[in-house]
């Protein structure tokens, strides 16, 4: 009954809209299509054949109190109220080949024979077209990256085409078969007790010891040793350190005087992998980052999400300047912090005068989420921001909501929530040439391989001069699914659910990347905001473990659920692997 | 009509009704419901549902045009 079209749903058309099809041609809709009015505000369309028409059924006058639909063939109004009376109906039975109609205030095709909705794509094409010519969108720079976007479907240009390769399972050539044979030891085998440790515990977890509040480094650290991207590509030998010491020190003279993040990250991998189990101490992973990082350099607690920023800012500067790659973070072409964690995000601004808008994308390592303003009427509500301030009603009068309960996903739907903007945030508006008021949208353009949620719990108020933390627990799942806070979900909802070729459709092989996500490690903050600890849990093979510096622990997930997260680290699920049950594999 | 569609949203109503059909199409099956079946459906809920205050101020609204258009 129904087609997928780039992964979207779309349904059959029925067989009166067919033979409607095939009797009229190749643009049976070109007549309705100077009759849509679309209201700028809400973007929604109506059939109207002059601007102030006041649509009436042609049979009774009736022009209220039920649904008015135009046929498609004569143009004629009749009202629709399936119990009392339809005169559209009547219209369509009587005549063959009148049975298609449009509902003029909501401009959707509606079978008088069938009784139901149907969908055209030509139709719908039409309609989104009406409801974007006056939203034209412009490039407007912030960040490095700036796109055009439009529904004909020009292609942003940093996004490349990813070619694919047919899967081919890895044989061991001439060369490597000979090393494998002499020299390799099987790392699982059963009869090599030693290498596998008698508790069976994962590889790569290692307590790491805290240097004077360095907690903050050591929860980050850990969720990033595990996130499974960035610990294949240093495991796999991608940033060899002695190399790039010794190029740096052939380019520069002495040998510590270009300081490497990523090499310091591939020493710390490599202790942390290497099967000792007693705990490590991270410092001359701390002091290179307080090298890179100066101001922030101090044996005072610091905030891990600054932390987790800087060290992936620190990890892209010390880059190579490749002139092949691209120094964009948006395609993640540059550095593999970026390819790891960079998606981009697209933000949506509409004029609430003239219906403008104006898209921007721009890269992102990480989504800041705010918690819900606290509902239940306490004192604290007056300190919502005026942002949520549109939003604290809504929350507070709607009756089946599970008030107190705040979820990672209401989170992400506040985030791509349309916002009215306060009139104290007017936008400059291009095509009125004056600041409006206007309404934004925040949507995922790109998901990265590795999302990184960070819960704003830190508020810091310069007006009053003091930060406070919030510790409301935030319920958050161990899977994933970002499908509905994608641009092409939101912008489909936004034109109510059209049948239209988004540009992002046929993207890349990337947007073939499944949306859905697992979780694998949660960073969490106990205690005041002056004098709090970090701990991280890690998910290994479908087993928690709590990292607290040197105290590793295998804990229950119903631990982990009920702590109160701080960051957390979800991976694409198709780049999760499950371990198998036995290991003894050669 | 725009500001009613706006508080019908603010106060849930909308995500009622979607809710209800959701979980009629649910039970009789995607491909066996029509669009007169839902509006027959929900009419009547949707009717009674709606908030106190939101009638109240566009009843409000509705007065003040009517003696403003009156005079």
């Amino acid at each position: 009954m129904s087609s997928k079209i780039n992964g979207h749903v779309s349904p059959q058309p029925c067989p009166h809209l067919l033979v409607f099809r095939s009797r009229n041609g190749p643009k049976p809709f070109r007549a309705l299509q100077d009759c849509i009015r679309v209201k700028p505000p809400g973007g929604r369309a109506a059939i109207r054949r002059e601007p102030s028409e006041v649509p009436r059924c042609g049979t009774c006058e009736e022009s209220s109190r039920s649904r008015l639909y135009a046929c498609v063939a004569c143009a004629a109004v009749f009202c629709h109220a399936p119990l009392l009376h339809s005169h559209a109906s009547d219209h369509a039975l009587s005549i063959p080949g009148h049975e298609i109609a449009v509902d003029v205030d909501r401009a959707e095709l509606f079978c008088c024979a069938c009784g139901d909705q149907v969908y055209d794509r030509d139709f719908d094409a039409a309609v989104v077209l009406a409801q974007t010519v006056n939203a034209t969108a412009t490039t407007s720079t912030s960040g490095s990256t700036a796109m055009q976007c439009s529904v004909a479907g020009s292609q942003p240009e940093n996004l490349r085409k990813r070619r694919r390769v047919d899967y081919r399972p890895w044989e061991p050539d001439s060369g490597e078969h000979i090393s494998r044979g002499n020299q390799s030891i099987p790392l699982l085998d059963a009869t090599n007790a030693s290498l596998v440790s008698s508790t069976q515990q994962p590889w790569g977890l290692r307590g790491l010891n805290n240097l004077g509040n360095s907690c903050f480094m050591n929860s980050i650290l850990q969720a990033l040793l595990h996130t499974p991207p960035l610990r294949n590509y240093f495991l796999g030998d991608r940033h060899n350190r002695y190399y790039c010491q010794q190029k740096n020190g052939a380019i520069n003279g002495t040998k510590n005087s270009r300081l490497c993040l990523a090499c310091d990250m591939d020493a710390l991998f490599s202790a942390v992998f290497s099967g000792d189990r007693t705990p490590y101490s991270p410092a001359k992973f701390l002091y290179s980052w307080w090298q890179h990082a100066a101001n922030l350099a101090s044996y005072e607690q610091q905030d891990a999400h600054e932390f987790f920023i800087s060290m992936l800012e620190g990890i892209h500067e010390k880059v190579e300047k490749d002139k092949r790659k691209s120094q964009s973070p948006g395609s993640g072409d540059c550095c593999i912090a970026h390819r790891v964690f960079s998606g981009i995000l697209r933000s949506d601004v509409m004029c609430m005068v003239c219906g403008f808008t104006s898209t921007t994308y721009d890269p992102c390592v990480d989504i800041s989420l705010d918690l819900e303003p606290n509902q239940g009427g306490s004192g604290k509500s007056s300190s919502a921001k005026s942002l949520n301030s549109f939003n604290v009603e809504a929350d507070c009068m709607r009756p089946n909501q599970n008030c107190g309960i705040s979820t990672l996903k209401g989170c992400l739907e506040r985030f791509t929530r349309a916002e009215k903007l306060g009139s104290d945030q007017k936008l400059f508006c291009q095509k009125c040439q004056v600041r409006q008021e206007s309404l934004k949208q925040m949507s995922i353009r790109k998901l990265p391989l590795v999302s990184c949620f960070h819960v704003k719990r830190f508020e810091h108020s310069s007006i009053r001069k003091m930060s406070r933390k919030v510790d409301r627990y935030l319920q958050f799942p161990f899977s994933l699914d970002m499908a509905p806070y994608l641009s092409s979900s939101i912008l489909r909802s936004r034109f109510g659910n059209r049948i239209f070729p988004f540009d992002g459709d046929e993207q890349d092989a990337s947007n073939d990347l499944s949306t859905e996500f697992e979780l694998f490690a949660v960073v969490t903050h106990s205690g005041r905001l002056d004098a709090g600890h970090y701990v991280t849990y890690l998910r290994l093979s479908n087993q928690w473990y709590k990292c607290d510096d040197a105290w590793i622990t295998q804990v229950n997930e119903s631990i982990v659920r009920a702590a109160q997260g701080y960051m957390m680290f979800y991976v694409q699920k198709v780049l999760y692997y499950k371990e198998s049950e036995n290991q003894g594999t050669s | 009509m725009e500001l009613l569609r706006e508080r019908l949203i603010d106060c849930g109503w909308k995500d009622e009704m979607k809710a209800l059909c959701r979980a009629h199409v649910k039970k009789k099956g995607r491909n066996n419901v029509t669009v007169d079946d839902l509006v027959h459906l929900i009419t009547p809920k949707g009717r009674a549902s709606v908030p106190d205050s939101v009638k109240a101020e566009l009843l409000q609204r509705i007065r003040t045009f009517l003696m403003s258009a009156a005079l």
